[in-house]
């Protein structure tokens, strides 16, 4: 019972850190139709600004979220205006090769500037775990996931009660009539991918001090997050997080009571089923 | 003017394909490694160690009156590519002879192409077993086979009262090493009819063992074996082990992942007690080793562990094969001669002694041109106190061992 | 003129491996070929109809275990087991076929990913069948003669003259495609699957024959890369930057056209061997550049953007 008790603990912590990644991701794809391959260097980069808040700064990399998560956005800002404005007429398929471009652009970059050596955070006050009811938790992980909900419920208000969210849902649904209703389509575009790559870079600052720092780390966990957003639906934020906490614990349950060697495999046997059956995922909405 | 561009620079690429490159006066050594992509820190590795080396016997003087040289190529952990950079040592810059590979799917594509393009292949690494089980006469090996990685742990729990596991948990990457260290370990742990109450496998480079863990947690092993060829890897299984509370009276890693500097500095505390059994036995009361040591922490600032040693290593048999071949200036002949040399090779090197020789390997392989010293190479060492610590065998110890772990709490 | 430019680029073809200066150069002019194999099985499929697939290494690895498998294990020779190999990519396409064509667009690829890992999963971890993660190794390749002299093996150049047969077929078979009703049939599809259907095209039919004849050559180019590089294992194979890559050759050398993936794959590999010889850990830098580069002034393709430069009208 514990064992089952823990696995399910474990998966739904690892997975609301996958669903923070995967809401960044989902959202950019239900505005713009953008696949960003280069999602995951987000992510890298906001673990590795992590480290250097620890390092050189000496601020905790918890906190640190608050410098980075601006950062981010103009640097999301920056990347739409300058780069990807101009391949989205081209298409998706070649927009997606482009961000894939972009991706080994950035990774390797940091890989010549940063070295490859292996670097991990190690917080004192994190080094045994909570162990509540003689489950474990691990403390970084239990102060991501906290925070995780508090900006997911942040993002949430932000797109729901405000007037610039609402905008953003209503590009996504339907642009032209979005656009003729008087939304500024383009600056929405720039908005939303800006936000997509904040949430990517503040998920990496809260994953930092869990997992380890390497230049291609990013791509490792945005293949699984891929997944995420098309099981809950390209374009809906609720369906992104479903999907995250729901692969968090298929695979959590699935090393445990079937096999450790297939456990990526039962995630993604999962996944097609559940195509399968709803072809435009759990929450799917706008067209496919 | 669009048209003529093109046509340009058609002709420009198909000249450069046609015309022949030329040699320089050195003697070339050509070393596949993983520069870039997840294996990039170990290429780097080797890299650090193969300079320090060179330096070393061209400030020398070099070998017969000429500089070595060795070439590097990026093959970022892919197969194929091992192929087409290996091909481009030989075929392009004309190496006598090859070293490196470092990860053993490449080091196995790096074999078959030495072999059959008949270039001495002297392999200071990867260590799957398949690459000294085929009979390939051009590739020679310096380094332990997988299956004798555990040796040392096997004498260990052998010899030492008590030591024996009452049972055992193996977590191993789905690799070819490993499979095979894990084989090789749970091989012989039945035939002391230890049960194995855990056996998994888990994809390279995984990003959360908490799953798996929970379910050895869920055993209660008497010993956790990990191996585990990716450093990280090596840190998240032994931290997040210990954060799921699984308390065996040992944690013993395998592979790579664990022999390197950084499982001190990431996991802190939580590596003190950790066994390593690794493939070096450098005996540190050895005055060479010692010196060895100083030298690759003064250039470098930072302590020389299994990886650097077996490069500089392996450039040192090099030399001395080159030192006892009849070159002629002529290419077959010259790698031909070279082979002949390795034949006769009976040195020793920082890493330990050398010969090579045909054996069978633990599991019943039949080994060509493998060292013949390995079994002995395996030693058994600590992490204790940030430094990792010969233990067993005695002659080899730096340090007593402590076992079982104090710092887990049953 | 267009036949004497094809009459002559074949000519070239064949003479080739007799001109260039060095074994390697030979060795590169084969992964060349075999590149643009897989390009224009995937050009097949993603180009004409539009349904861009991310789990194309699948029909390579199964192309590559049959070979691999049939000789190791039945003595079967590699010319037999390329072709066999072949079939039975174009064979599990069918079943994947129908289950990832329910579905559209990102939807549809990302299934087609799921797919190859599962079955690279499976391959890693069912050692009985395929040997798992240690991978199967030729040694020797069998003695043949022909016209009276046995084939050196260790040669490169019959190696050559096989993929350069391959490659002709691939390229033959996609010229073939697009002046048939299957090629016509794509191109709707391409166009609007919606639209294709309400005038009466089985899209289903014609997706999976596509699909069908896609896995085909991509197996076949398994098949070569087994018996060639001698050595596979489930993650050499099996791999998505495997099938990233297919995805890069057929849409940077030119989708739908004939050529497209030869100057691709050309570009792939001088481009990549280029920039590794300038940086040694800083290629990838130059070529996520040129990538870049590539997608933003030639979306078309080069090959397609050479096209327009010389004349055609569209």
């Amino acid at each position: 019972m514990e064992t089952f008790v823990q696995s399910i603990v474990s998966g739904i912590l690892t997975g609301s850190l996958y669903a923070m990644i995967g809401v960044g991701l989902t959202v950019i794809f239900g505005v713009m139709r953008i696949i960003n391959m280069a999602h995951g260097d987000m992510v890298m980069f906001g673990m590795y600004g992590a480290f250097l808040s620890i390092t050189f700064l000496k601020v905790d990399p918890f906190l640190s979220i608050i410098l980075w998560i601006p950062i981010a956005f103009l640097i999301g800002v920056f990347i739409y205006r300058f780069l990807l404005k101009n391949i989205v007429p081209a298409g998706e398929l070649n927009t997606l090769l482009y961000t894939a471009g972009l991706s080994l652009f950035i990774a390797n970059l940091v890989l010549l500037v940063a070295t490859g050596d292996y670097r991990t955070i190690k917080l004192k006050y994190a080094i045994m775990p909570l162990r509540p009811f003689g489950i474990a938790v691990p403390i970084p992980l239990a102060i991501s996931f906290g925070m995780a909900i508090l900006i997911t419920v942040a993002l949430y208000w932000f797109l729901v009660r405000t007037d610039t969210g609402r905008a953003i849902r209503a590009t996504s649904q339907e642009p032209e009539a979005a656009a003729l209703m008087g939304v500024n389509v383009d600056r929405m575009a720039i908005i939303t991918f800006a936000l997509g790559t904040a949430l990517a870079c503040g998920a990496g600052v809260l994953l930092a001090p869990s997992l380890y720092l390497y230049p291609t780390v990013g791509e490792i966990l945005v293949a699984k997050c891929f997944v995420i957003v098309v099981l809950g639906g390209l374009g809906s934020v609720p369906g992104a997080i479903a999907g995250g906490l729901l692969l968090g614990v298929v695979e959590s349950l699935g090393a445990v009571y079937v096999s450790v060697p297939y456990k990526d495999a039962i995630g993604f046997v999962i996944f097609l089923l559940v195509l399968l059956f709803r072809p435009s995922g759990l929450f799917g909405v706008g067209k496919s | 003017m669009r048209k003529s561009l093109v046509f340009v620079m058609a002709v420009l690429f198909l000249t450069l394909m046609v015309i022949p490159s030329f040699a320089q006066d050195t003697l070339k050594i050509g070393a596949p490694q993983p520069m870039t992509g997840p294996d990039a820190p170990f290429g780097s590795k080797f890299k650090k160690a193969y300079d320090l080396a060179l330096e070393e016997i061209n400030g020398k003087g070099g070998v017969q009156g000429k500089k070595i040289e060795v070439i590097i190529e990026d093959h970022q952990a892919k197969n194929p590519l091992a192929a087409t950079v290996t091909e481009k040592l030989i075929t392009q810059y004309k190496v006598l002879a090859l070293t490196g590979g470092r990860a053993s799917g490449q080091a196995v594509e790096i074999a078959s192409v030495a072999q059959r393009l008949k270039t001495p292949y002297v392999v200071d690494h990867p260590s799957a077993d398949i690459i000294t089980s085929k009979g390939f006469e051009w590739v020679y090996r310096n380094n332990p086979t997988g299956s004798i990685y555990p040796q040392a742990f096997n004498k260990f729990i052998s010899d030492v009262s008590g030591a024996m596991p009452k049972s055992a948990a193996v977590a191993y990457d789905n690799t070819v090493f490993g499979k095979t260290i894990a084989n090789s370990a749970m091989v012989f742990l039945k035939s002391k009819n230890v049960p194995i109450v855990n056996d998994e496998a888990y994809p390279v480079n995984t990003l959360d063992f908490k799953p798996l863990m929970t379910k050895v947690k869920g055993q209660n092993p008497d010993f956790l074996l990990m191996v585990a060829v990716s450093t990280t890897d090596a840190i998240l299984l032994t931290r997040q082990a210990k954060e799921m509370g699984v308390a065996p009276r040992a944690f013993v890693g395998f592979g790579g992942g664990f022999g390197v500097a950084d499982i001190a500095t990431e996991l802190g505390p939580l590596s003190e007690n950790v066994f390593s059994s690794a493939a070096w036995s450098g005996n540190p009361n050895d005055p060479a080793t010692k010196a060895f040591y100083k030298k690759f922490y003064d250039k470098y600032n930072f302590y020389p562990k299994e990886h650097e040693v077996e490069g500089y290593a392996v450039i040192y048999i090099l030399a001395d094969a080159l030192k006892r071949a009849k070159l002629t200036g002529k290419l077959e002949e010259d790698r031909e001669a070279i082979r002949q040399a390795l034949l006769t090779t009976d040195m020793t090197t920082v890493f330990g002694k050398v010969k090579f020789g045909n054996y069978a390997g633990p599991l019943g392989d039949k080994y060509t041109n493998q060292n013949i010293y390995s079994p002995e190479h395996s030693v058994l060492a600590q992490w204790r106190g940030g430094k990792l610590l010969n233990v067993y065998p005695k002659s080899n110890a730096e340090i007593d061992v402590v076992f079982p772990d104090p710092s887990v709490k049953r | 003129m267009k036949k004497i430019i094809i009459a002559l680029a074949i000519l070239l073809l064949f003479t080739a491996p007799w001109i260039v200066s060095s074994p390697f150069f030979v060795h590169l002019m084969i992964m060349v070929l075999m590149w643009t194999v897989l390009g224009a099985s995937w050009n097949i499929l993603g180009g004409f109809t539009g349904q861009v697939s991310f789990g194309h290494s699948t029909f390579l690895g199964a192309g590559a275990y049959t070979t691999m498998i049939l000789y190791l294990k039945l003595g079967i020779a590699p010319w037999y087991g390329i072709p066999i190999g072949g079939l039975v990519a174009a064979l599990i396409a069918l079943p994947i076929g129908f289950i990832c064509f329910r579905l559209r667009g990102p939807y549809f690829a990302l299934s087609t990913l799921a797919v190859a890992e599962i079955i690279r999963l499976v391959a890693l971890n069912w050692e009985s069948f395929t040997n798992g993660p240690v991978g199967l190794l030729i040694t020797t390749l069998p003695d043949v003669t022909l016209w009276g002299r046995s084939i050196d093996w260790e040669n490169k150049i019959p190696f050559y003259y096989i993929i350069a047969v391959i490659t002709l077929g691939s390229i033959a078979a996609t010229y073939i495609m697009s002046r048939t009703r299957l090629g016509a049939y794509s191109l709707a599809i391409r166009e609007d699957i919606d639209s294709a259907e309400a005038i009466g095209i089985n899209t289903v039919q014609t997706r999976v024959a596509a699909l069908s004849l896609s896995a085909f050559f991509a197996g076949v180019a398994g098949g070569f890369y087994a018996m060639y590089l001698r050595y596979i294992d489930p993650d050499a194979v099996f791999s998505i930057a495997l099938s990233v890559e297919m995805v890069f050759i057929a849409v940077v050398g030119g989708l739908t056209t004939v050529a497209g993936p030869l100057v691709g794959a050309i570009v792939l590999v001088t481009f990549g061997e280029t920039f590794r010889q300038i940086l040694l850990v800083g290629h990838l830098i130059l070529y996520g550049l040129a990538m870049m580069l590539a997608i933003r002034y030639m979306p078309e393709g080069i090959w397609g953007k050479l096209r327009l430069w010389f004349g055609a009208r569209h």
